[in-house]
């Protein structure tokens, strides 16, 4: 399956000014440098040579429609996870992350269960969601139109998980989640993609997340600090000295995994690791980008500080630097102890809570 | 403590922006920091913050305002932020009768988390969409008096009234924080002047402690 056709059904309507928009359908800002050029800059030969030789090991890999996927995650795991950390290909990326999650076994269990939440249920959520549909990846030209086909397919998504997982219902930052699904996925697809990611296929790399008092949040923005004392100790010192606490920017990290504020191909290539290896991908992006900014953060007085962690410069937030560096942090063995010791003092956070991947093959 | 030229100021207040979501806190806050109206504005995940400097009273009062996300899913995260907050807007949307019912429910949470002599503004927010209002001027006035908030109705959007909300609320703050005797037991009065978080009416010893220990 390649991306969905955007205009599949699209109605006339009040159209936005063309403006000029970047390769995955952002609106260019002409002062922000959300967009550095420098990556979006035409490709040299050798790296559209690169790709070609990447797509047909990958297209060889998954099989006609994701046939062989199974088979190969099982004989060669550590190929698959490799080939995941060098980015899935983009016209396979919608196809892969089902594959991954498990989420087409989802689908093809549950016929018809989409639709009936979309059209027959109703939801306690349904203004919660809809106060949010436009605030949502607003410079999006798909999410873009009032009531155009992107955001009836958000509103959609968003209303049939929160009446599936009443637990759960509707919380912000998971518009984002959606969003970046849609723009790979049908509607139906990212429902179920959703639900393997809140509820378990194959793993479930968000469960907990969004539960009432962010539990899961908490235990992970906790994780986070001890991580970065034991990691970057002068920071870690610095970050206590100044008072800063890992809510006041990392919570976007772990709420919508980098896909908030960060550059589109950046959040695109960590999703493709998160949904593979589970969410100790966000710790390691997380201490990278430290460890990039580490000799101007320790020098930065609060405010600045702040600022600074949540906007990080162009040349930190290139994938083909920040994502080796975050390979090479490693943090499983010590995020399992700390969720141990947190768990100890805090009482289990959630119940089944899969920190580390269990059936995929990550180590 | 020494600071450097460029921050210059007499008192840092730390403020609060609160409300249901989509009342325009974020806006608001946009508005009196960059004098900016976001059309194409995210939804607010976790916290943020922003600063300006201004006068007050004749004094530079330096503005640490803090925007949180609205929803209550986040309650848990945010509400560590009140602690050492001076003062709190609390915002609802003159077009939402939901947004101002459920004003009592957010003094309730200012109650549990904040200092107890926190300065508490009303805001009632897009006032331009004068065609969709549903909360009366009066009724929003005589809430306040009842409850002992000041009260003013902006609109981020045309910025009418941003600038007199901020200024009202940090001349407040300042009148209660000047009366205050300085003495060595005060050590809340001394706190003003630096240039960190402030935390009024605790030790310096507490101070040092992280002012939003997720817990
Ligand atoms: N008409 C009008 N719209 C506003 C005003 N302030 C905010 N908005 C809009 O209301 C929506 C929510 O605003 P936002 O600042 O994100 O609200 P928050 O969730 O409280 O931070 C956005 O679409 C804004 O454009 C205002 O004064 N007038
Ligand atoms: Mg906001």
């Amino acid at each position: 399956m390649e991306k969905k056709t955007l205009i599949d059904d699209y109605e006339p309507g009040p159209v936005p000014s063309p403006r000029p928009v970047d390769r995955f359908g952002f609106v260019k800002l002409d002062v922000g440098n959300n967009i550095p050029e420098a990556v979006v800059k035409d490709r040299s030969v050798f790296e559209r040579e690169r790709d070609e030789r990447r797509l047909r090991k990958w297209r060889k890999m998954i099989g006609v429609n994701g046939s062989d996927w199974k088979h190969y995650v099982r004989r060669k795991p550590n190929v698959v996870k490799s080939r995941i950390r060098k980015g899935i290909p983009d016209c396979l990326r919608g196809l892969v992350w089902q594959l991954i999650s498990g989420s087409r076994d989802l689908l093809l269990m549950n016929p018809g269960v989409y639709e009936q939440l979309v059209i027959y249920e109703t939801s306690a959520a349904e203004m919660d969601i809809i106060r949010d549909i436009s605030r949502t990846f607003p410079t999006h030209v798909f999410f873009q139109q009032r009531h155009g086909p992107g955001q009836r397919s958000l509103y959609n998504v968003l209303k049939a998980y929160s009446v599936y997982d009443r637990e759960v219902g509707y919380v912000q930052g998971m518009g984002f989640v959606a969003g970046l699904l849609l723009l790979y996925m049908s509607e139906e697809d990212a429902f179920w993609l959703l639900v393997a990611l809140l509820k378990g296929a194959v793993h479930a790399p968000m469960e907990g997340l969004y539960l009432v008092g962010l539990p899961l949040v908490q235990q992970y923005l906790s994780q986070l600090e001890q991580l970065v004392k034991e990691h970057l100790p002068k920071l870690g010192e610095h970050f206590a000295q100044e008072m800063i606490n890992p809510s006041m920017y990392a919570s976007q990290w772990f709420i919508t995994v980098f896909s908030y504020s960060f550059p589109f191909h950046l959040a695109l290539r960590i999703w493709d690791v998160f949904l593979f290896e589970g969410v100790k991908i966000v710790f390691k992006v997380g201490l990278a980008l430290l460890k990039f900014r580490h000799d101007e953060l320790i020098k930065l007085p609060f405010e600045k500080l702040v600022h600074a962690l949540r906007n990080f410069p162009e040349d930190a937030l290139d994938p083909d630097t920040l994502l080796p560096m975050a390979y090479s942090i490693k943090v499983t063995k010590r995020l399992e102890e700390l969720t141990e010791e947190y768990e100890k003092k805090n009482g289990k956070t959630v119940q089944s809570t899969k920190l580390n991947e269990n059936q995929s093959p990550a180590s | 403590m020494a600071r450097r030229m460029d921050e210059e100021y007499d008192y840092l207040f730390k403020v609060v922006l609160i409300g249901d979501s989509g009342v325009g806190k974020s806006n608001l806050l946009s508005r009196f920091t960059r004098n900016e109206f976001c059309l194409e504005s995210k939804s607010t995940i976790g916290v943020e913050f922003a600063t300006r400097t201004l006068q007050v009273e004749g004094r530079t009062v330096k503005a640490q305002i803090w925007d949180t996300a609205g929803q209550e899913r986040y309650r848990a995260i945010t509400s560590a932020y009140y602690r050492g907050a001076l003062g709190a807007l609390l915002v609802y949307d003159v077009t939402k009768p939901m947004s101002f019912d459920n004003v009592s429910r957010w003094l309730k949470e200012l109650r549990d988390h904040a200092d107890s002599n926190i300065v508490i503004m009303l805001i009632g927010n897009k006032t331009d969409l004068k065609h969709l209002r549903a909360v009366t001027t009066e009724d929003a006035q005589s809430y306040a008096e009842k409850e002992g908030l000041s009260f003013i109705e902006t609109s981020a959007l045309e910025a009418i009234n941003v600038e007199k909300a901020f200024q009202t609320i940090l001349s407040e703050i300042y009148r209660i924080i000047s009366k205050k005797p300085l003495s060595a037991e005060d050590p809340g009065q001394a706190n003003i002047k630096e240039g960190k978080t402030i935390v009024v009416g605790e030790s310096e010893a507490n101070q040092k402690r992280s002012c939003c220990s997720s817990s």
